[in-house]
């Protein structure tokens, strides 16, 4: 990737539409889902259940990859393990080339993106094509998804009426119904043509072998029914236990995402058709994908980061993703999610660094997350590894420095602060700093700095302390019990924040 | 019944698999630093919390709620007396859609219905069956309404389950634009995980190859988050209730 976060950034802040359609659509997930939690009630121990799954099944993984496997084949499933995309892909080809198959339909799958299968099909001679709505539109603009959950989150009806009516053949009017019913009928012909049918796996149930799909649309149903051959690509961390775990997933899932209390179809899917069955693959393949995955198995920072649903509600409540929508990320994967996900995927994460600074660390994906993964802490470690590499940017490596002799000794800092509230007097207009000069420059170009206040408080201290000391003895009795046993409890340690 | 998978010569493929394998599982338990596990874990936290297993609902509040929950993902509901009268329903349905095709599953109970005498002339009532598998996906995908009856249902999440079988197509509840599903009283349970635990204790050989768990009309919001229905699966579902 050439170019930075930031200028990926700059722009889509630019594009107003983009804008507006990442806000409006997040704003409604997320009060979709904040709705339908509060419906649901318990939410927080939903929430701890979904939890101590997720991690239950990533510390057992090997065991439960070997049940589901063994399982799956006793169903008649194939199942392949791929340690790398290359590895996936080429398993995918060869059966593709088995079967003779010249064209693949898709239901959604994330993996696929991080593999580029479909670019490695069409180099084959195979053609692809993506069945969900949204993925189908952006396949044929030839964009990548800007959300997990609603891939072509930044396009308007006018440019997706162009897109379609490209593939029409004549001109669409930009009214949703009339593309969505040419939409429908274009893939309907595609599903019942189609040689291979391509999906993706929300989980995996091992006690059975079983593959779970959710989705609103009915495009996996058609892919998982109608071609001969279905290939499911599943991450290796996609695993849960038993059918009664799936419904607690079945509860966290569609409600983070979208606010439904389930989606539209949910299907498991287990081995393929039965002999007498006239309907549903007669070949499945399953291949489990680590492509990086494991490098966060044992790594006390990042493991949970495997506990992902990929429902997408850390998208929708980020201040950063917001503005700038899923694209400026990059890669695959966007919003907090994808800002720890992309570097931790790959052993050069170095070349992601960038993105990792894309956050403003406020913590609201964590409050988020089904499944409480602390992103915000990922993001600081990641930073923190950045740092440590002795890869810090050279301006924020002196500007530390500096900040470090400043702050070590408080008389030092007094002068500062003494010499700061005459110097910015040079600089100030209207009662603030607007210079944009050196590392002034990128703070100002949006904002304002206040300037220091004529009385530094640690100057007004020694006063506020005497009032301070007046008005707690004056204290309600019952409120000073509160604080001191308040105090006693910081004392003991951090007890109340594990 | 036996598993229907293609057996084809070993090859190069299928010999990597299980080294690879080994090798993929044995990473997995080096990263977690201990040796591959043979022993199955204790899992304490399984399944729903424990308030949720206990809840239930009373059948009048089984029946609402579902018939709720239905009708707001933007499906049809009716709950009538008696089976008789969901048959009527059903009929007059038929009957004023003017549908040329109309398919259902092969299920005993709707055969008793014996919906062709019923029928206008011109409509023709298929019924799945072990079909050659082209003919089958050419019946459904002419049909324009789907007639099932339900496994069972769902009412906190207002769903209907529909498990595949030689009798029981898939594409019967997903290719016709409408979709009927019946469903008698004593099938609709409270809580998803009541169904879902079903197939945990099922055994291995009696496995549906797919269980389809649908609640309400096929929907999209991929267009500039236009509500679209219909976008794949049937747009019209009715569930009729009856008992
Ligand atoms: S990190 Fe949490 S909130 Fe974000 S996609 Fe994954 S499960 Fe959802």
């Amino acid at each position: 990737m050439k170019d930075s976060v930031r200028e990926r950034a700059q722009a889509a802040l630019q594009d107003d539409y983009l804008r507006n359609a990442v806000k409006f659509t997040t704003e409604r997930l997320r009060s979709g889902k904040q709705s339908a939690a509060a419906e649901l009630g318990h939410w927080e121990e939903w929430r701890e259940r979904g939890r101590a799954i997720r991690l239950h099944t990533i510390a057992h993984l090997d065991y439960y990859l070997a049940q589901f496997a063994d399982n799956a084949r006793q169903q008649g499933a194939h199942v392949h393990f791929a340690f790398t995309k290359e590895e996936a892909v080429a398993i995918t080809l060869e059966i593709a080339r088995r079967n003779k198959a010249r064209s693949v339909v898709k239901s959604k799958s994330m993996v696929s993106e991080e593999l580029h299968m479909n670019e490695a099909l069409a180099e084959a001679g195979i053609e692809t094509v993506e069945t969900d709505l949204g993925e189908y539109i952006i396949q044929l603009a030839n964009e990548p998804p800007s959300h997990i959950i609603i891939p072509a989150i930044h396009k308007n009806k006018e440019q997706i009426a162009e897109v379609l009516s490209r593939e029409a053949g004549k001109q669409l009017p930009a009214e949703t119904s009339v593309l969505a019913q040419f939409a429908r009928q274009k893939l309907r012909q595609k599903f019942l043509q189609a040689d291979i049918g391509m999906t993706g796996c929300n989980f995996a149930i091992a006690e059975s072998g079983s593959i779970v799909l959710f989705e609103n649309e009915g495009n996996a149903r058609m892919v998982s029914t109608l071609p001969r051959t279905q290939i499911t690509l599943m991450g290796m961390e996609r695993i849960i236990p038993t059918w009664a775990d799936l419904e607690v997933m079945a509860t966290l899932l569609p409600r983070s995402a979208t606010g439904q209390k389930l989606t539209v179809y949910l299907s498991g899917i287990t081995g393929p058709k039965r002999t007498e069955d006239s309907d549903g693959p007669e070949e499945l393949h399953i291949i489990i994908i680590d492509n990086g995955r494991s490098l966060q198995l044992g790594d006390p920072d990042f493991q949970e980061l495997l506990n992902c649903i990929r429902c997408g509600a850390c998208l929708n409540v980020c201040p950063v993703y917001r503005q700038i929508g899923g694209h400026s990320y990059g890669s695959t994967y966007s919003g907090p999610i994808g800002a720890v996900l992309t570097p931790a995927l790959v052993k050069n994460a170095a070349e992601w660094n960038d993105i990792a600074y894309a956050s403003s660390l406020c913590g609201a994906c964590y409050e988020a997350c089904p499944v409480k993964i602390p992103l915000h802490d990922m993001l600081v470690y990641l930073r923190h590894r950045t740092v440590t590499k002795g890869r810090p940017d050279l301006q924020e490596k002196l500007g530390m420095k500096g900040f470090r002799y400043l702050m070590s000794d408080y008389r030092r800092l007094r002068k500062a602060l003494r010499l700061g509230r005459v110097g910015q007097k040079l600089l100030s207009r209207n009662g603030v700093i607007k210079a944009k000069l050196g590392p002034l420059k990128g703070w100002h170009r949006y904002r304002h700095t206040q300037l220091a206040a004529e009385q530094a408080f640690r100057d007004n201290w020694p006063v506020l302390k005497q009032e301070l000391n007046r008005s707690l003895a004056q204290a309600d009795p019952r409120i000073e019990e509160r604080l001191q046993a308040w105090v006693a409890k910081r004392e003991r340690g951090n007890e109340y924040d594990a | 019944m036996t598993p229907d998978f293609r057996t084809s010569a070993p090859s190069k493929m299928e010999s990597e698999t299980e080294t690879r394998q080994q090798a993929f599982l044995q990473n997995i338990a080096n990263r977690l630093g201990r040796a591959v596990l043979q022993e199955k874990p204790l899992h304490p936290d399984k399944g729903a919390p424990r308030f949720w297993q206990e809840y239930r609902l009373d059948q009048q509040a089984r029946i609402e709620l579902f018939c709720d929950n239905w009708q707001k993902a933007g499906g049809i509901v009716h709950h009538f007396p008696h089976e008789r009268e969901a048959r009527q329903f059903l009929v007059q349905s038929v009957l004023d859609s003017g549908a040329r095709k109309i398919l259902r599953q092969d299920q005993p109970e709707l055969a008793e219905w014996k919906l062709e005498e019923s029928l206008r002339e011109g409509q023709k009532l298929v019924c799945w069956q072990a079909m050659e598998r082209t003919q089958a996906l050419a019946e459904a995908a002419e049909a324009k309404i789907g007639i099932v009856v339900a496994d069972y249902a769902v009412a906190c999440t207002g769903s209907v389950v529909v498990a595949s079988s030689a009798q029981k197509g898939r594409s019967v509840s997903l290719l016709p634009p409408t979709l009927f599903v019946i469903v008698p009283l004593d099938r609709l349970k409270t809580r998803l995980g009541e169904v879902l635990t079903v197939f945990e204790n099922r055994a291995r050989s009696f496995y549906p190859a797919g269980i389809h768990i649908i609640s309400g009309p096929s929907r999209s919001a991929d267009i500039e988050n236009d509500l679209t229905i219909g976008v794949h699966g049937p747009g019209k579902v009715y569930a009729l209730l009856f008992g």
